[in-house]
């Protein structure tokens, strides 16, 4: 059965890329199978694993279902760990979903044809709430949400919470969310976490503001391959404890066909 | 979705380093740091996974089941905890056990070699540094012993990355061009199962002898008795160590080949000494009997528990319990019967009989000289005569021995076909082979049937006086009703069968081949 994980923030700026980086690293590494698709028009989580941000044919003709997803793939330095990379065309995604039938099973028309291969699936969305992260919602068996401990960080999680409660059709979502780029010397930062550790949808597991994961963007690796033992990789690999334990625990939702396929990965 | 691999060999001369060199000149590469592997490689008894193109490797963290030729892997799961044998039911329910599962069904694994290996990983490069080629320079040894190392032929593992095609095509070109390379012809863990003595593949307890046309048919018994003897011995020890019931399963079917063998061809033999060895190959067969049984009602159990109703199920625990525990006590019996020297006497005995069996006199021995066709085409003509014969004695209220007799004829009738087929026009054989098949099937289900509902029934005394005893019977009840239910219907297919195998066209087929 695929897991498929949205990270997922109205707002931006919140370390999604990184978190979909690190995560899907930690998982592969883990000796899961993993697909990241690079679902932000600006590529970044592309260039971090330092994969072109091309799709032949872009995104229109891949939402249409008139690419075969399989053939876009690319494989990563890390040899379970896949990309569906990111393309510029992505910022008129909207109007590609627009423009096929339903309009928010897009993403995961998509998906039903290569997901089956990998344990878990993480998108890597851009922010704001469009029909390209209805077609998110609609995909993702959990949204995971970033949370920079600021009022305004907080207020966009309650929008996007009602937003999922009112506005998405059942079977919805999970949301969990977890705090992101933590400065424990700020006193406003230590309140937030305060306030947030009894929510049942926020994890326990944070990461820290870390010069290690700003150095990502020169090192264009993921933390495990330069800095494995330092505080802001341990954070990730402590998140993704903690939430493969929640997906555990959890129903993936079942209103696709996913986990026929089987991949065959490189030597043991 | 699979990212292509390719295994070729290094020649003498050029190690994993100089490869890397090589290919330096034309790509970027970088080379990481050397590391040793540790591999030992399961299959079962008879080389079920390798006939299936797999091979399973404990790498001591894990276990995988991998592609045979390029180890690309299918599954993985936890590492073997038993150093010694791995039961495919044992594994925890995933992708591991349902591919294992289908082909090694109730074998156990066990561990067949163990590769050491030096290997250095070299990735090839493109512009943004991105790993394109993954390249891994193996140079194995065979571990032979406590400090014993057999070196094996060095290789190169290349695989291609996904959505990177083109790289992995230059660079193979490139290491055609530079280095001339070949491909790997047998993959490290036969080559390695090879320098330490074995056979890639296990070992076999298939007839597979070619007999010669117009050979003396006492040449010809001793070529089919010899292979019979070989994997009657081949099979004690892990009959022995229990480690699966497929060892005492293929000695005993080597053993009751052996006895038809001997009854059919009695004409080859001298009749003494002939004598003492059929009382010798009976009583083992007799020694292995129960054992069998028990193991067939055990590997049917849940089969056979499955045709209740779910509720009731549960039932009939004390029923297996009570199974495992007269296997338990009858594998005793057996084992010390297997280890006696009385065992050890005949197996010998019947070694040193075969050997001098062409060069004894003749004198008592009316077939050994004549062409093989001949003895077995008279043989095989003659059973199948009595077999007609039998079942057409058989109306609706025949006794089931005489469908019991007649099942044991048609056994004698196989195994004459499966030791001398290849004597005959396949034209001949082949139908009849398919028809028997049919009979015999039917056969089978009718008289198993019989068998499995006595044992149930023997066994309704002691069930009784368990705790939850009463629950069990009446579950045993209901199973005792399905399999004479299904007795019945093998019953009622028996004059169809029959009727093929007994057809006039292969009644005159048999006379003008064999009569």
């Amino acid at each position: 059965m695929t897991n498929v994980i949205a990270l997922y923030n109205i707002k931006g700026g919140v370390g999604k890329t990184s978190a979909a980086v690190n995560l899907a690293w930690t998982a592969a590494d883990e000796g899961a199978r993993v697909l990241l698709w690079d679902l932000d028009p600006q590529g970044a989580a592309s260039y971090l694993l330092r994969i072109r941000p091309k799709v032949r044919g872009g995104g229109a003709k891949l939402v249409r279902g008139k690419s075969d997803p399989t053939a876009l793939l690319k494989g990563s330095d890390h040899p379970r760990l896949d990309l569906l990379p990111a393309d510029f065309s992505y910022r008129n995604m909207d109007l590609a979903l627009d423009a096929t039938k339903r309009p928010t099973e897009g993403l995961d028309r998509v998906l039903a044809q290569i997901a089956g291969d990998y344990d878990y699936v993480f998108l890597d969305c851009a922010p704001a709430i469009s029909l390209a992260s209805e077609s998110v919602f609609f995909a993702a068996d959990v949204l995971l949400v970033p949370l920079i401990p600021t009022p305004l960080s907080l207020h966009a999680y309650d929008q996007l919470r009602g937003f999922v409660a009112d506005e998405v059709a059942k079977p919805r979502p999970r949301i969990l969310a977890f705090l992101s780029m933590i400065d424990g010397r700020k006193a406003l930062h230590r309140s937030v976490a305060g306030d947030l550790a009894a929510d049942d949808g926020v994890l326990h597991s944070t990461i820290p503001a870390a010069s290690d994961v700003e150095r990502m963007g020169s090192q264009r690796r993921a933390l495990a391959q330069f800095a494995p033992h330092r505080r802001a990789a341990l954070a990730y690999g402590a998140l993704w404890t903690e939430l493969r334990g929640r997906l555990a625990d959890g129903p993936t939702r079942s209103r696709r066909a996913r986990g026929s396929g089987r991949s065959r990965r490189g030597p043991a | 979705m699979d990212p292509a691999h390719t295994q070729l060999l290094l020649p003498d001369g050029i190690d994993a380093s100089a490869a890397a060199d090589r290919l330096a000149a034309h790509v970027a590469v970088v080379t990481q740091r050397a590391h040793r592997t540790d591999r030992t490689f399961w299959d079962t008894f008879d080389g079920r996974l390798h006939a299936a193109g797999l091979a399973l490797v404990d790498t001591g963290s894990r276990i995988a089941l991998l592609d045979a030729a390029t180890h690309a892997e299918r599954a993985a799961g936890d590492h073997a905890r038993s150093l010694r044998r791995l039961a495919v039911a044992d594994l925890p329910a995933g992708e591991l056990r349902d591919l294992l599962d289908p082909v090694a069904e109730m074998r156990v694994l066990t561990p067949i070699v163990r590769v050491r290996s030096r290997v250095l990983p070299v990735n090839v490069l493109d512009d943004l540094g991105k790993i394109v080629v993954r390249l891994r320079a193996e140079e194995p040894t065979v571990v032979a012993g406590k400090d014993a190392r057999i070196a094996l032929r060095s290789r190169l593992n290349v695989a291609g990355v996904l959505g990177y095609e083109a790289d992995y095509e230059r660079v193979l070109g490139l290491l055609a061009g530079e280095l001339d390379l070949q491909p790997v012809a047998v993959p490290v863990q036969d080559e390695a199962v090879a320098a330490v003595g074995g056979v890639a593949g296990g070992t076999s307890s298939k007839l597979r002898v070619a007999l010669a046309p117009g050979a003396r048919a006492d040449v010809a018994a001793v070529t089919v008795l010899r292979r019979l003897l070989e994997i009657i011995e081949v099979n004690v020890p892990g009959t022995l160590a229990d480690l699966d019931s497929e060892y005492l399963h293929d000695l005993r079917v080597a053993v009751r080949r052996s006895r038809a063998l001997q009854r059919e061809l009695r004409g080859v033999f001298p009749p003494e000494p002939l004598r003492v060895f059929r009382d010798g190959f009976r009583e083992l067969q007799v020694l292995t009997g129960p054992t069998r049984d028990l193991d067939v009602q055990l590997l049917e159990f849940a089969d056979l528990a499955a045709t209740l109703p779910a509720e009731t199920v549960p039932d009939v625990a004390p029923l297996r319990e009570l199974l495992e525990l007269r296997l338990g006590a009858e594998r005793a019996k057996m084992v010390r019967g297997l280890r006696s020297e009385r065992t050890r006497a005949l197996l010998d005995n019947w070694r040193d009989f075969l050997d001098a069996l062409v060069d004894s006199p003749e004198d008592e021995r009316p077939d050994a000289a004549r062409p093989v066709e001949d003895v077995a085409g008279e043989r095989i003509a003659k059973v199948y005569r009595q077999m007609v014969k039998m079942g057409r004695a058989i109306g609706p209220d025949t006794p089931h021995e005489a469908l019991h007799d007649l099942r044991k004829k048609g056994k004698e009738l196989r195994y004459l076909l499966e030791f001398f087929a290849s004597l005959y026009p396949s034209e001949v054989v082949k139908p009849m082979v398919a028809t028997l098949k049919g009979l015999q099937d039917v056969l089978g289900r009718f008289q198993d049937r019989e068998v499995q509902a006595d044992a149930l029934r023997a066994l309704g005394d002691d069930i009784a006086a368990l705790e939850g005893g009463a629950a069990a019977l009446m579950a045993m009840g209901v199973l005792v009703g399905h399999l004479a239910a299904e007795q019945e219907q093998a019953r009622e297919q028996f004059d169809e069968r029959f009727e093929r195998f007994a057809a006039k066209p292969q009644r005159k087929l048999v006379e003008q081949m064999f009569g």
